[in-house]
């Protein structure tokens, strides 16, 4: 059924790809087209997610509580999810379906980013959660899961569609998906339903291990089922940077190496480990952050314009940059990358312990909680200009930006100006304060040519006071629409990781770190600053 | 607060407007006190304000604190005639402001035969939010205008524009199109705001007006009107993503929408049914529908018309029921549709808080559901109203369609079905 589309002259197709548009239009003038709903155009979704189970393993974790299940619950109460929904919440402790809910309810009271909780919506997103306690070990468990969903889909009329979100630590992920395979959750039957699964982060720990785990997945769910979620890649700010660089005309003739001297990317946190010593001690900044956050954020900014939006279309673009990073070896992991462990200091006007000092950590620990690298980009856009990135734990403010300077003017005219007019920044801040700064040069007003730096600041607080969606709704969202954009391709991961790994390797070969380095509340070790001064250089005070 | 006037020509408002700017401020610790709270300042108390200023530049430069004088979004024009709709939507402004920071100019006329002249305020707002997040500004500005004057509002409006924004222009009354007034303002507009709900009489005469300035001049329209029925659409349209009831809509015989009607009989037909005539073209137009015979009164307050449905007709009817809800909103929709000897029929109906739809098959009721969907207050509509940058094709395309159902001829710009969901370009941007 086409009933709102009437025949009209094809346009003329000029490329193989504005035919294929012309013959699938002209399809679908021709042909009853019962895909679509026709009363969806305009509306806030244009399609909305298909009827589905959401199998939620880890579900009594903190991941689960904290952020999985109230994005889950914000979608349902702004009716952003069919009715035939069904959550099956898998995990070992025991649990009725009731207490279940009962402590979910408590969780979204605390975590739920609408308060209070809207008790109607409540009420009938509860009767769709049901508890089944699982060991991820036990065969006859999982066919017992198996044989649950077969019957939700008859009671509930989820249709086979079945989202499995893998809230869990890294060991198990192999684990659950081996059960899931035995028991042939993964199996697409055309016209029976869409099987699509969703792993947290880290994607291995190093390049042999994200293969091997890569390798495990793909035993049992081809690459198009599999969902990698990386939260910053669902906020706002960074979906917002797709369209400053790509809705933006004027930026992009000079995003470039001709026009941009260097880039700052920085993730700053004023938190220490938070109770999870024992999980950092495994990680530390490279694998926490540099891996992920850091380069993600580098493929966005210095990727070429995707032909479309579609999920390949972006990610092949995000993969180039990935391949054309120089991978250091360990002589210039030495001069261009640096570590740093903090130790006990002042954050924020309280007093904080040094990383040896937390629980779970080992006191004679070599773990880095700083990290921070020059990298260069070996393509045409880019060569030659380095990407200063840094992330650590215990700066002193949580805050995360992308700075692009530009290179200087050609020639200074106002050298007899009291001030030195400092270089054209475009600084893109992602959190918190989002917002997006211009830096330029003005004349001072009076009689003489005195020239100041001055800031053109867009804040999204000011200029859109409504609130943005959390990142796991939008990544939830899209996974159950079946929308990858924003989600890592299995050669994107192994490409990071192909860019980090010779990094810790060489780590693993140097003498010890003199750790501590630099106190709770500081920018880092001293060797971070130096990094940048060799350079001429220094890192923006952000 | 009182309500004098602090100029009394364009220049003196520009003159205070720049006094405003260069010394209103909301210190920050004051605002952290308020919470949230909406901090009003009237031009002639800036002069006071000018050291709370200074003291908030002072901390600005030495701490990092940012006070946000003003924040751009866009230019907010409200003609409201009379002094008391220009006060409630001050007020509805005013709650918006923190949504979609503007320079709001509310414009009422007074005395059409005395002597001309203008009076007008300013107001500046400065809004702090709870969780600490920078303040941002907007400024609201009261014209009174007396006598002629106020056949001439364009010329206070434009100098008072803030350049390069866009420019929505409200008009919360029955809009004079066809009207010298209306000729002169509607060109300054990026968009327009009205409540076809709120119009006089049945509305329809002014509907289709509307749809004649949206074909001839292309301006932008946002109808709150149609914006109100955006949960009763949300609710319908989830209804039939179910793939074997999709198929119907294909098959759709007879759309009746039931109305409240203050009075009964005859006078039943005083009734503005702007809402109830959105419903039926909102679906006309997204199911490519065809008007074959124009929307005509019967008794007792119904009117029907006949649509066209591939080769099937399509049976409309409008018509009153007891309801105590406001004349004119919708009470009930019903969509019926036959395919292969099947009949389905679908029952929407809406309160205060949610939305109810049933699918009867058959005469057996198949689906029911309840959509937690809030009735929009105005404040919503306002905001929403201004959030769109573009053209909404589906609302133009309903609008066409009503106007078709009501016999308007239109040309060719806005007619046949809707052709994909791209947003139109705004005129002049």
């Amino acid at each position: 059924m086409s009933p709102t589309r009437t025949p009209a002259a094809p346009p003329v197709a000029r490329t193989a790809r504005q035919l294929r548009e012309t013959v699938t239009a002209a399809r679908r003038r021709t042909r009853p087209d019962t895909d679509t709903n026709p009363l969806r155009e305009g509306l806030r979704l244009e399609r909305v997610p298909d009827p589905c189970a959401f199998v939620l393993f880890g579900a009594t974790g903190d991941l689960a509580h904290r952020k999985v299940i109230p994005a889950i619950y914000q979608l349902w109460r702004t009716n952003l999810l069919p009715a035939e929904f069904s959550i099956v919440a898998v995990a070992r402790r025991p649990y009725t379906d009731a207490s279940f809910r009962n402590e979910i309810h408590a969780s979204l009271e605390k975590y739920s980013r609408v308060q209070p909780v809207d008790e109607g919506s409540w009420a009938e997103l509860a009767k769709r959660i049901t508890y089944q306690q699982l060991d991820f070990a036990d065969d006859a468990g999982f066919d017992r899961l198996g044989q649950r969903l077969d019957e939700l889909d008859a009671q509930c009329g989820t249709a086979g569609n079945r989202l499995f979100y893998l809230a869990v630590q890294p060991s198990q992920v192999t684990e659950i998906v081996r059960q899931m395979g035995r028991v042939g959750l993964d199996k697409e039957v055309r016209g029976q339903g869409w099987r699509r699964l969703i792993v947290e982060k880290p994607f291995g720990r190093d390049l042999e291990s994200a293969k091997t785990l890569n390798h495990e997945v793909h035993k049992v769910f081809r690459e198009s089922q599999v969902y990698r979620i990386d939260h910053y890649l669902g906020k706002e700010t960074v979906r917002n940077l797709l369209v400053f660089r790509f809705g933006n005309g004027i930026f992009e003739p000079v995003w470039n190496r001709s026009y941009v001297d260097h880039v700052q990317i920085t993730v700053a946190e004023s938190i220490g480990v938070e109770g999870r010593g024992a999980f950092y001690e495994e990680t530390g900044a490279s694998r926490d952050i540099l891996q992920n956050h850091l380069l993600q954020l580098m493929t966005l900014v210095a990727m070429e314009p995707p032909s479309s939006f579609q999920a390949d279309a972006l990610r092949d673009q995000k993969l180039q940059v990935l391949r054309a990073i120089a991978v250091p070896d360990p002589d210039e992991v030495r001069k261009n990358v640096v570590r740093g462990q903090y130790g006990p200091g002042w954050v924020q006007g309280e007093p904080a312990p040094g990383y040896r000092q937390e629980p779970e950590v080992d006191p004679e620990s070599e773990t880095e909680t700083f990290v921070a690298g020059r990298f260069e980009i070996d393509d045409w856009r880019w060569s030659g200009v380095p990407f200063y990135l840094r992330a650590g734990k215990r700066l002193p403010k949580r805050a995360t930006e992308i700075a692009i300077q530009f290179k200087d003017v050609p020639l200074r005219l106002f050298r007899e100006s009291t001030g030195d007019p400092a270089p054209n920044v475009l600084a893109m801040r992602i959190q918190p304060d989002e917002g997006i700064m211009l830096r330029f040069a003005a004349k001072v007003p009076g009689l003489g040519l005195d020239v100041r730096t001055v800031n053109m600041d867009f804040a999204y607080d000011t200029s859109f006071v409504v609130d943005s969606p959390d990142a796991y709704e939008t990544l939830i969202l899209d996974s159950l629409l079946g929308d990858a954009s924003l989600f890592t391709r299995a050669d994107e991961v192994e490409a990071a990781w192909s860019v980090v790994t010779p990094i810790i390797n060489a780590w693993a070969n140097m003498p010890p770190p003199h750790f501590p380095d630099y106190a709770a509340g500081s920018w880092g070790p001293e060797a971070a600053d130096e990094l940048m001064e060799r350079d001429g250089r220094r890192w923006r005070r952000i | 607060m009182a309500a004098r006037p602090v100029a009394h020509s364009v220049p003196e408002i520009e003159g205070q407007l720049g006094k405003l700017w260069a010394r209103a401020a909301i210190a920050r610790e004051e605002a952290a006190k308020a919470q949230a709270a909406l901090i009003a300042a009237q031009a002639e108390a800036a002069a006071r304000a000018s050291a709370a200023l200074a003291a908030a530049r002072e901390t600005s430069d030495g701490g990092g604190h940012h006070v946000a004088a003003r924040t751009s979004v866009l230019n907010l024009v409200v003609v409201a005639g009379d002094q008391m709709t220009a006060a409630n939507c001050a007020t509805i402004i005013t709650e918006t402001a923190s949504r979609h920071a503007s320079r709001s100019l509310i414009l009422s006329a007074v005395d059409p035969d005395g002597p001309p002249g203008l009076d007008a305020r300013i107001e500046a707002l400065s809004m702090a939010t709870a969780d600490g997040r920078a303040e941002t500004g907007a400024e609201t500005i009261h014209v009174t205008a007396h006598g002629e004057t106020g056949a001439h509002l364009a010329s206070i409006i434009v100098p008072l524009l803030v350049h390069d924004l866009p420019v929505a222009l409200w008009w919360p009354a029955d809009p004079p199109f066809g009207s010298r007034r209306a000729d002169r303002l509607l060109p300054i507009a990026d968009r327009l705001i009205v409540d076809g709900s709120a119009w006089s009489g049945d509305g329809l005469a002014i509907l289709g007006h509307l749809a004649t300035a949206v074909e001839e001049r292309r301006v932008i329209v946002a109808d709150w009107a149609l914006l109100r029925q955006s949960r009763w659409r949300e609710a319908i349209a989830s209804v039939y993503d179910l793939p074997d009831l999709r198929a119907h809509l294909g098959a759709v015989r007879r759309i009746c929408v039931d109305y409240a009607a203050a009075g009964t009989g005859a006078a039943a037909f005083d009734a503005n049914v702007v809402r109830p005539l959105y419903h039926v073209a909102w679906l006309a137009s997204r199911l490519g529908m065809t008007v074959t015979k124009p929307l005509s009164r019967e008794s007792e307050g119904r009117r029907v018309a006949t649509l066209r449905q591939r080769d099937h007709e399509v049976e409309v009817v409008l018509q009153p029921a007891d309801s105590k809800l406001g004349s004119g909103s919708t009470v009930r929709v019903e969509i019926d549709s036959r395919l292969r000897g099947a009949e389905l029929v679908g029952i929407v109906s809406a309160d205060d808080h949610k939305v109810e739809v049933s699918i009867l098959d058959d005469g057996r009721e198949r689906v029911r559901r309840s959509y937690a969907a809030p009735r929009l207050t105005d404040i919503d509509l306002l905001a929403r109203a201004v959030e769109e940058g573009a053209a909404d094709p589906i609302a133009v395309h309903a609008l066409t369609t009503a106007a078709r159902l009501l016999g308007v001829g239109l040309g060719s710009h806005t007619s046949g079905p809707h052709k994909g969901s791209g947003k139109a370009q705004e005129p002049g941007r």
